[in-house]
């Protein structure tokens, strides 16, 4: 089923008109350079009116769905907001910046397909810009697409790939296998379980609260900050090239710890006892760091290329 | 003599690759046949990992030969008449020139990152190597075909990639000199073929992005 979102019919000319009387019956108890300027204010007030009605609007649509459903969003110009709710449905709510670009929404079985797209080529930036209001499924799969905008997303529980351009990505209380790409977009995840992969080249990251037992986070520019807990079996892989890559731990924490940067600095908090599972070999050509803290049941790899690595204690 | 289980001869496995074979784990080889043919897988590929490194930077020409008979046979690629005599064209720049569309452009370059990390050799190769960083030199040659083919986009985000492709360039260079300056420092090398990895990642953003805008 493929659904173009219409806009709806705007009910514009009542409001201004009621917006506009008190101001019509004002005007003619003043003078008259008062009622020029009035005049004036007028015509700009309803041209704006005009304007944010002809330019933005919304756009609204529904889709049942079963458990597990998948939802995959293509917006290059604009933000993404997913929450998620009990209902098994998907509602979609789609703010255009103007009428040069369209918006598709269409269900292939338990999929929903949301997409935007220009309608003439050569329309400037600003005019293709769209920003969703999605509310899905707790147990939805999101496959996100955003180049610039930002995505938001919050208490989605399944799978979920997003990869943007300049677009910051932020995840809270998110579960299931994450796997994220920005080019410079920033990244943070809050509360977030399950297994992530991110990676960026100049964005930051950011995860704080986290319980997952497996994550993998490489920035080349950026910085890195962990701030989580370090599962029983669990592996935490941090890279950058330069910038600071930060972790946090708690005295109640179990990780065995390899630290390399090659041409930065290391520093650490944390009092390590010699490594309890892994063989490591120390470099002449880096500044390495390798132990266990407690009785290493994590695994914990930082590495950086010319950056600082700091092991901190958490307050 | 005492003999070990599966599971202990499987965690003795790193010393076992190493040479040492201690009676105990070979008494229970001699009864255990799925340790035993796991040991002969190892043996053997432990046998033949250092005829994998090679000295050639390129693939083996039946290689190429193979993969450009497949791609024309498909239509993604036309035969092309043979350069000039005495020119010859580093194998993938032609292969550039001869693509339909700048997509292919990201398939190839896995496939050249694939080939790089093949023929990571012992050190010694590496630094005989001449030139010392083909790939670098190859995926310059993919970026100036992929980056020409977007000039026409304006926008932000084209701005923004090739920003980072700047940043990622900065990165080779630094990786670069590393690994010059330091041949045996095994981690720079890793950070270098990363970023080179990156870049062949960047470039096939944008000839995605430049497929979308024609």
């Amino acid at each position: 089923m493929k659904t173009q979102l219409m806009r709806p019919h705007s009910s514009f000319l009542q409001t201004f008109h009621r917006r506009f009387t008190p101001v019509e019956s004002l005007r003619a108890s003043l003078g008259t350079r008062r009622r020029i300027a009035l005049r004036t204010s007028g015509v700009i007030i309803a041209g704006l009116l005009v304007c944010s009605t002809a330019l933005a609007d919304h756009i609204e649509k529904n889709f049942k769905v079963e458990a597990h459903p998948v939802i995959t969003l293509h917006n290059p110009n604009g933000s993404v907001t997913v929450k998620a709710w009990t209902k098994p449905e998907v509602s979609v709510i789609a703010t255009r910046a103007s009428d040069q670009v369209e918006v598709d929404a269409t269900q292939t079985g338990n999929r929903v397909d949301i997409m935007t797209h220009p309608v003439a080529s050569g329309a400037p930036p600003d005019g293709l810009r769209t920003d969703f209001e999605v509310r899905v499924p707790e147990d939805a799969e999101l496959q996100i697409h955003d180049d610039s905008g930002a995505v938001t997303v919050n208490s989605v529980l399944g799978d979920m790939n997003v990869e943007t351009v300049g677009a910051g990505v932020d995840l809270a209380d998110a579960a299931g296998y994450l796997t994220v790409k920005t080019i410079d977009g920033p990244f943070q995840c809050v509360r977030c379980a399950g297994r992530i992969e991110v990676s960026s080249i100049s964005g930051s990251l950011r995860m704080v609260d986290l319980r997952s037992y497996q994550v993998r986070a490489q920035t080349s520019k950026g910085n890195i900050l962990f701030s989580g807990e370090f599962l029983p079996n669990g592996m935490y892989e941090l890279k950058n090239y330069s910038g600071v890559i930060e972790v946090r731990f708690s005295p109640g924490d179990s990780f065995d710890l390899s630290a390399t940067s090659l041409k930065g600095t290391v520093n650490n908090e944390a009092k390590l006892s010699p490594p309890t599972h892994q063989q490591h070999f120390y470099s002449k050509f880096n500044n390495s760091l390798f132990g266990s803290f407690n009785s290493g049941r994590a695994r914990v790899e930082l590495s950086s290329f010319d950056g600082t690595i700091n092991i901190l204690k958490r307050n | 003599m005492s003999s070990v289980g599966c599971n202990e001869f499987v965690a003795q496995m790193g010393s076992w690759m190493e040479g040492e074979r201690e009676p105990a784990a070979q008494a229970h080889l001699a009864h255990c046949e799925a340790c035993r043919s796991l040991a002969a897988d190892i043996d053997a590929i432990q046998s033949a990992a250092p005829t994998l490194s090679v000295a050639d930077p390129e693939p083996p020409a039946r290689v190429w030969a193979a993969l450009r008979a497949q791609l024309v046979q498909e239509g993604l690629i036309r035969e092309a008449l043979p350069p000039p005599k005495g020119e010859r064209q580093p194998w993938l720049a032609a292969l550039f020139t001869q693509l339909p569309r700048p997509a292919l452009a990201g398939a190839c370059l896995a496939l050249l990152i694939a080939v790089g990390f093949g023929i990571r050799g012992p050190v010694s190769q590496w630094t005989s190597r001449a030139p010392a960083f083909p790939l670098s030199a190859q995926l310059d040659t993919a970026e100036q075909t992929t980056v020409s083919s977007f000039a026409g986009s304006n926008s932000a985000v084209s701005a923004s990639l090739h920003q980072n492709l700047e940043i990622v360039d900065h990165y080779i260079a630094l990786c670069e000199k590393s690994v010059r300056d330091e041949p045996q420092n095994d981690a720079a090398r890793e950070y270098l073929y990363d970023a080179y990895q990156q870049k062949a990642d960047l470039i096939d953003m944008i000839t995605e992005r430049g497929d979308s805008i024609q």
